[in-house]
């Protein structure tokens, strides 16, 4: 940019703390290298010193003094010690005011730095949350592979039935270890209602536990070990389930 | 030339406590108006204004008089700490809307909150800002008072940005040369 024009537009937004953005960047990489700005912004600065200081004064609570005042002699014992963590922390400050547009930039910083305390805060919350989750899927899907690596686990297709004809569900299945039933395509149970999983021996269907899918109608179920189970089916059922099948048949295996 | 602001600044780099309180004594009764004016709350406002001379009690070592007097160090700090204050009850509470209100009625002139807000209102726009035509104080009032960004002032105003820099920059000129007339 060869124009120094855009900048005194912009050092008058920086001075009132209204910058942001692509501005901001830009404007921030170029004051350190331009004696003007670092004037235009200290001049704003003390135009709204003084635009401030023309409102009339007002005393401040008497406590607000009082407490001040004793907490800056506490500290004063305690300084001796503290001297080497004090010495850094005003070096910091100084060292980036050094060069700057003078202390603004410093105080600047330092609100931006707090804030950025808080938000590393709150990302290593959010980590820790996503991580645990993580956890969880990665030994759903250990146990998942577990199973496969069994020669005695079979694979078991489901189909749609009826009025749900393009679902479709795939069990993974293991008479010792029990099964994972996965669900594609499948609309969500409407209120009121779930879906029910029966495994098919010999006799009566048996009740093998409840499940719903998410909105894309997804789901995953596991499922107890059960000898001698030769078919599968699920059924939409009233909510809490029930022992015997009593509702339509939406998936169903051979 | 030292003024007498700076000796004491001095004096209270080199760990001077009486200093301290004659600092606060002269600084804090034109300080305090601007932080309450910021975030409206006469007990917030005592807080912040706790924080803002503690830094300065701590960072008096880092203050040079080369940068700026000790009128906009103290003014630019205190200003700065009640934005923070205001910011995180607006991320707290997800409610800005009043105080922005607030804001803009004031510089726009009408009257709005309560009675001391709007006596406030009144005493601010009798004083330095009183000069500035009203676009320009709005935009002035939004930025240094309420704590927007440019973009959020063009957006609340159904203003260009580039409308929205030029007003501030404006503003800051005319406010200039009427503070030190």
């Amino acid at each position: 940019m060869s124009s120094h024009e855009p900048f005194e537009t912009l050092a008058a937004v920086y001075a009132v703390d209204a910058l942001d953005g692509d501005d901001l960047a830009m404007f921030e990489a170029h004051l350190p290298t331009c004696p003007a700005c670092q004037a235009s912004v200290r001049d704003a600065h003390e135009t709204l010193a003084r635009a401030t200081l023309s409102m009339p004064p007002q005393a401040p609570p008497a406590d607000a003094r009082a407490a001040l005042v004793r907490r800056v002699g506490e500290r004063r014992e305690r300084r001796a010690r503290g001297w080497l963590r004090w010495a850094a922390a005003t070096g910091v400050a100084a060292a980036a005011a050094a060069g700057f547009a003078g202390t603004w930039v410093a105080v600047r910083y330092e609100a931006r730095l707090g804030q950025m305390a808080r938000d590393t805060a709150a990302v290593r919350e959010r980590l820790a949350r996503n991580e645990a989750a993580l956890q969880e899927q990665v030994a759903f899907y250990r146990g998942v592979v577990d199973l496969l690596r069994d020669p005695a686990t079979r694979v078991v297709d489901l189909r749609g039935q009826g009025a749900a004809s393009s679902a479709a569900a795939r069990m993974i299945w293991n008479d010792a270890a029990g099964g994972q039933l996965f669900v594609t395509g499948l609309a969500p149970a409407p209120a009121g209602k779930t879906y029910e999983l029966w495994t098919i021996a010999d006799a009566a269907p048996k009740p093998a536990g409840l499940f719903g899918v998410d909105p894309q109608g997804r789901g995953v179920h596991r499922v107890a070990a059960e000898r001698g189970v030769k078919a599968f089916a699920v059924s939409l059922e009233p909510e809490g389930g029930v022992p015997a099948p009593s509702g339509p048949i939406v998936l169903a295996s051979k | 030339m030292p003024t007498p602001g700076m000796d004491l600044i001095r004096a209270m780099a080199a760990g001077d406590r009486d200093a301290f309180a004659r600092f606060y004594d002269r600084y804090a009764p034109l300080v305090f108006p601007l932080v309450l004016r910021i975030v409206r709350d006469r007990a917030d406002a005592a807080d912040v204004l706790q924080d803002v001379f503690w830094e300065a009690w701590r960072g008096a070592s880092a203050y040079d008089s080369a940068r700026g007097t000790p009128e906009a160090w103290i003014v630019m700090r205190a200003r700065a700490r009640a934005i923070d204050r205001v910011r995180a009850m607006r991320r707290r509470e997800e409610t800005f809307v009043a105080p922005v209100d607030e804001a803009t009625t004031a510089a726009s002139g009408g009257l709005s909150g309560d009675a001391a807000a709007r006596a406030e209102d009144r005493q601010l726009v009798a004083t330095a800002l009183a000069v500035l035509p009203q676009p320009q104080r709005e935009v002035i009032e939004l930025a240094y008072f309420a704590g927007l960004t440019q973009t959020e002032i063009a957006e609340r105003l159904e203003q260009p940005l580039g409308t929205v820099k030029t007003r501030i920059r404006m503003a800051l000129a005319r406010l200039r040369e009427v503070t030190l007339a």
